[in-house]
């Protein structure tokens, strides 16, 4: 059954979370919404339309110790103690859909340190009333509702977020909150319906996906991509602010006393990426840098694993210094000839 | 004000000679407000062009950002001129890495469009939530936005870069042709500064650390500068590893001084940095300080003059600094 939780009533939530669970939300830094570890519940901020950084900055940090060492003859290595319990507040449908994704990577054969993390982790999601100028979530599988990848969902319905809990950690973590939630209405519900229609009508941008893995696979040596490559001016922005871009890199950094082996974000735009130790770089321009990444979202990742690797969130497309737009550069591969 | 017919007949003429390559301008972006960087390699890519406060990229980037692979065998190298339209700042670009020899004036056609500043579009998000439908209209010193069919009246003041409001040079400083007429320039009274540098040693400290903690290291700032050309960048570089890769407040503070500092007496202050920062980082408050500093000392303005700065040698030279 769902649940309303007064907003009033946020603050004395948080609170509780706080004795038992690292709780982190979304925060305003002079206008910057960022997920921070907080403290006080005072710090949480839900008025706000997506964080500058997706989710995976908090699962995925950008930059993680994976063991610590000292010098000397007789060296000590030490891994980084476990995590405890986090409760993740305020992600939003497209952020909770790119963990899916990002599972895929990191959770499969091999289980990364992610995987632990995220099973530690309960997510509480909000759906979103007002979806941004370049939100295309409706695209890509998504929705502003789609609540079915966190472990509870909140809808603002006014005075009262309606709570749906969708996993047995979220129904636990509910539960534990005693008489701070009560039993939704029909009203609540019939409210919550018409706010997701209303929200959906105002996503206005569109990404023809349709056939894409083939559109894709006949144009690879297409002269299209120079043209689209051509402004680009091969930073990592679109790379850091996408909450499905996963790639990383590995450096030991040392200190007069010790070291640790970091893994760190790295970014498929930059040459550095690719180039070999002899100097050979196997894509050399930034058409080939570009189209990479494309490909990888949206022709290699679905091959592999029958997903799109893009959850429409439109981050890549707001700060990208040069409007290359994600959208724009789909719908046309759809003109381009083979 | 542009005429925007004028401007596409002088890049069409330009753009049809055998010895240009191509031209660099602007046209509307994908969504909302936004304006692109284009591409125009013939005369119909012209009729793209547009020009409006909103062409806030520097788009002297572009000339030392094309990649020049090795030739292959009977492959001659293609010397063509790039054309390019500048605004004030993008001239001093220009200006400045001609001097540094790092482009031949002879490679480039310049097309001089005065500006009268340029929209920061994070200003104007922060008053609508939704430009899909929007456009901006200069008229005097106001800047009209229609969204939706609803129009707000702004004082130039509130929408514009926080550097075209002082900016004092508006007009191109070099260009083939001209198009326009001139328009008067501001007055930079550095305020922004002169508020930082009445801040303790410790106040300034706690003020740029919290800014370099949020940094990303995107190097959004490095591509989007004109003058961040280098071939290997300082970060970038494997041995010596002059800056980690770790993502924390040291290596960040370090990369982000490193960088004011090398853009010292070179920075035209376009703020295409701080514009291209996904994480609001003001930017130009390091590199105006140094500008400032070096206008005090050295009476020199980057791009504006015959030589780099770091050049130049006068015996009358303060050096109070030298330790």
């Amino acid at each position: 059954m769902n649940m309303i939780l007064p907003k009033s009533k946020v603050h004395e939530l948080v609170e509780n979370a706080l004795k038992d669970y690292e709780v982190v939300a979304p925060t305003d830094n002079e206008g910057l919404i960022v997920f921070k570890q907080i403290t006080n519940p005072s710090e949480v901020t839900l008025d706000f339309l997506n964080t500058v950084l997706p989710v995976k900055a908090v699962l995925l940090q950008q930059t993680e110790t994976l063991f610590t060492f000292s010098h000397g003859k007789s060296v000590t290595i030490n891994a980084p103690e476990t995590v405890g319990e986090i409760i993740i507040l305020g992600v939003r449908p497209c952020d909770a859909q790119s963990l899916v994704i990002l599972d895929h990577v990191f959770a499969d054969e091999y289980k990364d340190p992610y995987v632990k993390k995220r099973e530690n982790t309960i997510l509480i999601g909000l759906n979103c009333l007002t979806p941004g100028v370049n939100c295309f979530c409706t695209s890509v599988e998504g929705g502003p509702f789609s609540g079915e990848y966190t472990d509870i969902q909140l809808t603002d319905i006014g005075e009262n977020y309606l709570v749906e809990v969708e996993t047995d950690k979220g129904k636990a973590f509910i539960e534990s909150m005693g008489d701070l939630v009560t039993p939704a209405s029909e009203e609540d519900e019939k409210k919550k319906r018409e706010l997701e229609n209303k929200a959906k009508s105002a996503i206005q941008r569109v990404m023809n996906t349709d056939e894409i893995v083939d559109r894709l696979e006949k144009i690879f040596e297409s002269s299209f991509w120079r043209g689209i490559a051509l402004k680009c001016l091969g930073c990592a922005a679109c790379t850091y602010v996408c909450p499905t871009c996963h790639c990383f890199d590995m450096q030991d950094e040392t200190t007069f006393t010790g070291g640790a082996r970091i893994r760190v974000w790295d970014s498929c735009m930059y040459p550095e990426y690719t180039r070999h130790a002899s100097g050979y770089n196997p894509r050399p321009e930034r058409m080939n840098r570009v189209r990479n990444r494309v490909y990888h979202k949206y022709n290699y990742f679905p091959k592999n694993c029958d997903v799109i690797a893009c959850v429409g969130c439109g981050r890549c497309i707001e700060v990208c210094p040069v409007n290359i737009d994600i959208i724009d550069v789909i719908n046309k591969t759809s003109e381009v000839n083979p | 004000m542009v005429n925007i017919n004028d401007l596409r007949k002088a890049v069409k003429d330009i753009v049809q000679r055998d010895v240009v390559k191509y031209v660099i301008g602007y046209e509307k972006g994908s969504y909302g407000l936004r304006v692109s960087p284009s591409f125009a390699f013939t005369p119909e890519d012209v009729d793209k062009f547009v020009f409006s406060p909103l062409c806030s990229n520097n788009l002297a980037v572009y000339l030392l950002l094309e990649e020049k692979l090795p030739l292959k065998r009977n492959e001659k190298e293609d010397t063509r001129k790039i054309g390019i339209v500048v605004k004030g700042c993008d001239s001093r670009a220009v200006q400045q890495i001609i001097q540094e020899k790092g482009i031949d004036r002879e490679d480039v056609v310049l097309i001089g469009v005065p500006c009268t500043g340029v929209v920061d579009l994070k200003k104007v998000t922060e008053k609508f939530q939704n430009t899909q439908n929007g456009e901006v209209i200069e008229e005097g010193e106001n800047f009209v936005i229609t969204v939706d069919g609803k129009s707000c009246k702004f004082s130039k003041e509130e929408l514009l870069c926080d550097t075209c409001v002082v900016c004092e040079n508006p007009n191109p400083v070099i260009y083939d042709v001209f198009i326009g007429e001139e328009v008067e320039s501001k007055k930079e009274d550095y305020k922004r500064i002169h508020q930082l540098e009445e801040k303790s040693l410790e106040e300034k400290w706690e003020y740029w650390q919290e800014k370099f903690e949020r940094c990303i290291r995107c190097y959004a700032c490095r591509n989007a500068c004109p003058l961040c050309y280098c071939k290997e960048c300082m970060v970038d570089h494997l041995s010596p590893q002059w800056v980690r890769r770790s993502v924390n407040i040291s290596e960040n503070t370090a990369w982000n001084i490193m960088r004011a500092f090398h853009l010292a007496g070179r920075c035209i202050g376009c703020g295409a940095c701080e514009r291209a920062c996904p994480m609001d980082i003001p930017l130009m408050e390091l590199n105006k300080k140094l500008e400032k500093d070096i206008k005090e000392m050295f009476d020199y303005e980057a791009g504006t003059e015959e030589k780099p700065l770091l050049a130049i040698f006068n015996p009358e030279d303060p050096e109070e600094f030298v330790l």
